[in-house]
C-alpha cells in the first residue's frame, strides 16, 4: 500500500555471552503503526536502539527511505528525523515543559542586537501551538517535577515533534500508565499516524497491539519469528508465537479460604521523607489465606505504606497489629519476629547486599538466631548448608553456587533469592512489593505461583503492584490507593479493570 | 568603625563570592567541586608570577602588572581546573577524591615552584612573591552618602571587576543557551545527550570557568589580605565559598548573601577586637568566626537545600 521507510537487512548484534539480534530482516512502511513484540530479553529494545543510534549493528545494514545509512549516534538519528521516547524519560526535572522541549535547539534573540539570550516566550508560544495541533494537552510553563507520568510522556512526544521527527519510536510506552491513560495514549498515537508519522511501538502487551497497531513483528531470543497483520491474527496466536509455546496467562488458583485476621491496620498515616503526608488515614485488614492487593499509580503512597508496616519508616499516627500484637512502635527485628516477611521493591538497595555472596545474603534475616550462630559467633557451615537447601528448593541459579557475588546474578535469580529468604521464614504475613518488576515472563509466572502458594499455605499476603494484570491475576481482595488514601476495597471478583482505573486516577472515590 | 566593617567585609566577601559563582557553575553542571581552594591558590600563583615578572619590566609605578596579574590568574586557575575536569569527566574518577587531590597538588606544586623561581631568577630562597597591597579607589559623591557611602569608599579595583563579572555570569547561566544546557547537565545529563548536546564538553567548560573565577578570587586575596603570594593563601577560603554556595542553595544571589555574612562576621569581629583594645593575637580568634558561623548555618540550612540531582554522578554515555 505504501513505501518502505525503514528496512532492516540481516541485522545481527552480539553482546558478550549473548546474541541479542540474529539475522533480523524486516521492513516498516511510511505511515503505519508497527509493533515489535517480544518477552524481556528477546532483543526488541536492542533492535530499535540500532535504529536510534544507541548501538551499531555487528552485521547487516539499515536503510532509511531507501538509502543505506550508518547511524552512529542518536544525534545522527535525529538528523534523519528519527525520534525515540525511552522507557525512562529523559527530562530535566527542574525545567519547564518548554525548556525541556527546546533543549539543544533553543530559539535565540539578541539583547541590544548583540547579546544572545534564549527566547523563552517564543518557545512557550510555539509549543502551545504544537501541542494544540496534535491534541496533546500541556501547559508549556509547567515544571516537570510537578507533572504526572502521562504528561511527561506527552512532553517527550512533543520533543520529537518539535524536532520534526517522522519516525517515532516508543519503548514500552504504557508500562507506567493507568488503563484510561493508555486509552488516550493510543488515541495520540493514532492521531500521529493521521498526520503521516510512522510509529514503532515496542511492547509486550498484546491488548495495545490489537487496539492500535497495523502490523506486528514478533521476536523470540533474538530471532525474528514472523511479521504479521494485526487485524487478522488473534491475541492468543500472538502470545503463542511470542513465548514459543502455549502459555496460560492466568495463574491457577483454588477458591480462597479466609482464616483469622492477621494484619490489622487502623487509621494509619505516614509522612514521606520530604515531610508530606504520603499515607493518609488508611485502615484495612488481611486474613490468613488472603491475597490483599493494592493497586495504584506509582508514587501514591505505596512505598510508604509498605515501609511503615515493615518498620523501615515510622507512621505518624494509627495502629498496626499483627496476630493481635501491637507492633506500631516495634523495631524491624521485633516485627520480623512477630511474623512479617517483606520483599521490597528496591531489591538492590533494600533487599540485598549486592557485594555479598549469595550464601551470605540468604540468612540476613536470621543470622543471629541459634540456627546460624553460636554464642554470637556465626557458623559458616550452617550458611553453606542453608544455601544448599534453598538453592535446590527455590531453583536459584548462579554461576558459582553459594560463592557467587549477588551483583553478578541476573535480576530474576536475585529476586528468587529474596523470595526464598523471605518465604522460608514461614511467617504469618508476607508482603510483596512490585515482586515481578523487570523480570521476564517465565520468572513472572513463577513468582505469581509462589504468591498463590503462600496464600494456600494460610499466610496473609499483602501484594502491592503497579501492574494491573498482576493484581487481577493474584488478588482475592483489591484495594486502590490514590494520593495516600485507600479509596476502594472490594472483593476481586466484584470490581472491573475499568473501575479500578477510575479509582487509581481519583476520578471515583468510594 | 562601621565604615571599616563595611569596607573590609566587602573586600573579603566579594572574592569569596566570585569563587562561589565558579563553584555554582561546576556543580550546576553536575561536577562536585571541592577543588576551589586549589584553583584559587594556583590562580594566585600564576598571577603573582606574572606580576613579579612584569614589575621588573614596567616598573613598580605601572598599572600593567596589576591587571595582567588578574588575567594570568584567570588563565592559570582555568588551566589548572582542566586537570580536575580531565580526571572527573574523561577518566571518570571519583569527584570528591579528585577535588581533594587537586587541593593538595596545588599547595605542594605552588610552594615548590615559588621557591624554585625565587632561587633561579631572583637569587633568594623566599617562599613568597611580594606584591604590595592593591591601590584603592573612592567613588566621588556616592561615597558621601551617610553610612551606605562606605560601600563606595576605599574599594579595591578588583571588587568592581568582580561585581561586573558576577552580573555577566548570572546572565550567562540563566539567560543563554549555554547556561540552560549547563543547568540541564546537572539535573539529567541523559536528556542533554538525547538533545544532541555534548555533555562532556559542557561540563568541561563549566569546570574551566570555575577555575577562571577562582583564579580571580585567589589573586584578590593575594592583593588584599596578604599583599604577597605564599602558601598562606591556602587558608580554607575555597571551602568557605563552597559552604556559601551550599547555603545559597546553588543560586547566585543567595550565595552573595552568604558571602556577605561571612565577610561582615570577619570584619565585624576584627573591629570589636580593635575597639576593646585586645592584643592582636585575638585576631586569630576572629578569623575562625566565619567557620563557626558555617557550622551553625549548616544546622539550619542542610535540611532545606537541594543539590543538583545529578551532582557527583559519573556520566557514562553508554550506560543507561
Amino acid at each position: 500500500m505504501s513505501e518502505p521507510i525503514v528496512e532492516f537487512r540481516h541485522i545481527t548484534k552480539k553482546f558478550p555471552g549473548i546474541i541479542a539480534n540474529d539475522d533480523v530482516s524486516l521492513t516498516i512502511n511510511k505511515g503505519e503503526i508497527f509493533a515489535v513484540l517480544g518477552e524481556n530479553g528477546a532483543g526488541k529494545s536492542t533492535l530499535v536502539s540500532m535504529l536510534f543510534g544507541t548501538y551499531e549493528p555487528d552485521g547487516g545494514e539499515i536503510l532509511i527511505r531507501g538509502k543505506k545509512e550508518r547511524i552512529y549516534s542518536p544525534r545522527y538519528a535525529s538528523s534523519l528525523s528519527i525520534g525515540m521516547v525511552h522507557q525512562h524519560f529523559r527530562l530535566v526535572s527542574n525545567f519547564s515543559v518548554a525548556e525541556n522541549i527546546i533543549l539543544g535547539l533553543e530559539p535565540e534573540r539578541k539583547l541590544f542586537g548583540f547579546i544572545p539570550y534564549v527566547d523563552i516566550e517564543k518557545a512557550n508560544h510555539d509549543i502551545a501551538e504544537l501541542s494544540e495541533r496534535y491534541g496533546l494537552k500541556i501547559n508549556p510553563e509547567d515544571v516537570i517535577e510537578n507533572l504526572n507520568v502521562a504528561s511527561c510522556q506527552r512532553v517527550e512526544i512533543l520533543k520529537m515533534l518539535y524536532r520534526e521527527a517522522e519516525i517515532l519510536i516508543f519503548d514500552e510506552p504504557t508500562a507506567v500508565l493507568t488503563p484510561q491513560e493508555i486509552e488516550s495514549f493510543l488515541d495520540i498515537v493514532r492521531s500521529l499516524r493521521e498526520n503521516g508519522k510512522t510509529i514503532i511501538l515496542i511492547t509486550h502487551k498484546l491488548a495495545e497491539i490489537k487496539a492500535a497497531a497495523d502490523r506486528c513483528a514478533i521476536l523470540n531470543r533474538g530471532k525474528l519469528i514472523t511479521v504479521l497483520d494485526v487485524e487478522s491474527t488473534s491475541a492468543d496466536e500472538m502470545a503463542r508465537l511470542m513465548v514459543g509455546h502455549d502459555i496460560s496467562f492466568r495463574t491457577e488458583k483454588k477458591p480462597a479460604v479466609f482464616g483469622d485476621v492477621i494484619l490489622d491496620v487502623q487509621n494509619m498515616s505516614v509522612k514521606s521523607r520530604t515531610g508530606l503526608d504520603a499515607v493518609k488515614d488508611v485502615s484495612f485488614q488481611i486474613h490468613a489465606g488472603e491475597v490483599f492487593a493494592v493497586a495504584g499509580v506509582s508514587g501514591n503512597g505505596q512505598n510508604e505504606l509498605a515501609d511503615s508496616i515493615a518498620g523501615l519508616c515510622p507512621c505518624s499516627s494509627g495502629k498496626i497489629t499483627i496476630n493481635g500484637h501491637d507492633i506500631t512502635r516495634a523495631s524491624v527485628r521485633e516485627r520480623i519476629e512477630a511474623g512479617i516477611a517483606y520483599i521490597p521493591e528496591d531489591r538492590h538497595n533494600v533487599g540485598l547486599v549486592l557485594d555479598f555472596t549469595l550464601r551470605d545474603n540468604l540468612p540476613l534475616r536470621q543470622y543471629y538466631t541459634p540456627k546460624f550462630s553460636h554464642k554470637g559467633v556465626i557458623s559458616r557451615s550452617s550458611f553453606v548448608e542453608y544455601n544448599r537447601t534453598l538453592e535446590k528448593e527455590y531453583d536459584i541459579r548462579s554461576s558459582q553456587g553459594g560463592a557467587t557475588i549477588m551483583r553478578s546474578m541476573s535480576g530474576g535469580n536475585q529476586q528468587k533469592a529474596i523470595i526464598a529468604r523471605e518465604i522460608d521464614m514461614q511467617t504469618p504475613l508476607i508482603m510483596f512489593m512490585q515482586p515481578t518488576r523487570g523480570l521476564d515472563i517465565g520468572a513472572v509466572m513463577n513468582v505469581r505461583k509462589q504468591i498463590i502458594a503462600e496464600r494456600n499455605r494460610g499466610a496473609a499476603v499483602l501484594l502491592i503492584s503497579l501492574d494491573l494484570d498482576e493484581i487481577i491475576d493474584c488478588a482475592d481482595t483489591i484495594a486502590v490507593i490514590f494520593n495516600g488514601r485507600i479509596n476502594k476495597i472490594s472483593p476481586a471478583e466484584k470490581i472491573s479493570v475499568d473501575e479500578i482505573g477510575l479509582y487509581m486516577m481519583g476520578v471515583k472515590t468510594a | 568603625m562601621i565604615d571599616m566593617i563595611i569596607i573590609d567585609g566587602l573586600s573579603f566577601a566579594l572574592p569569596l563570592f566570585i569563587m562561589a559563582v565558579g563553584g555554582i557553575y561546576s556543580e550546576k553542571s553536575g561536577i562536585t567541586n571541592l577543588a576551589l581552594e586549589g584553583f584559587q591558590g594556583f590562580g594566585a600563583f600564576t598571577g603573582s608570577v606574572a606580576v613579579v615578572y612584569l614589575t621588573g619590566i614596567f616598573g613598580s609605578t605601572s598599572n600593567v602588572p596589576y591587571y595582567a596579574g588578574f588575567i594570568f590568574a584567570v588563565i592559570g586557575g582555568g588551566l589548572f581546573a582542566l586537570i580536575h575536569a580531565l580526571l572527573c569527566i574523561k577518566f571518570k574518577a571519583d569527584q570528591v577524591i579528585s577535588g581533594v587531590v587537586m587541593n593538595i597538588l596545588a599547595m605542594a606544586m605552588t610552594s615548590f615552584m615559588t621557591k624554585s623561581i625565587n632561587a633561579s631568577f631572583f637569587g633568594n630562597s623566599a617562599n613568597k612573591f611580594m606584591l604590595g597591597a592593591s591601590a584603592r579607589i573612592t567613588v566621588p559623591y556616592l561615597s558621601d552618602i551617610p553610612l551606605a557611602g562606605a560601600i563606595f569608599r576605599d574599594i579595591y579595583p578588583f571588587e568592581i571587576l568582580i561585581v561586573l563579572l558576577a552580573v555577566i555570569m548570572w546572565y550567562v547561566l540563566y539567560k543563554t543557551k549555554f547556561g540552560m544546557r549547563l543547568r540541564a547537565c546537572g539535573d539529567n545529563p541523559h536528556s542533554v545527550d538525547a538533545a544532541g548536546v555534548n555533555v562532556y564538553a559542557v561540563r568541561t567548560m563549566a569546570v574551566f570557568i570555575s577555575g577562571c573565577l577562582s583564579g580571580i578570587a585567589g589573586m584578590s586575596f593575594a592583593y588584599s589580605i596578604s599583599a604577597n603570594f605564599s602558601p598562606d593563601i591556602y587558608l580554607g577560603y575555597g571551602y568557605l565559598s563552597i559552604a556559601a554556595l551550599i547555603f545559597g542553595n546553588w543560586s547566585i544571589l543567595p550565595s552573595l548573601a552568604a558571602c556577605l555574612i561571612f565577610g561582615f562576621a570577619r570584619s565585624g569581629g576584627s573591629a570589636v577586637i580593635n575597639e576593646l583594645g585586645l592584643p592582636s593575637s585575638y585576631n586569630d580568634l576572629v578569623r575562625i568566626l566565619p567557620y563557626v558561623l558555617t557550622m551553625l548555618l549548616l544546622v539550619f540550612f542542610s535540611r532545606h537545600n537541594h543539590s543538583p540531582r545529578a551532582l557527583g554522578h559519573i556520566y557514562d554515555k553508554g550506560q543507561r
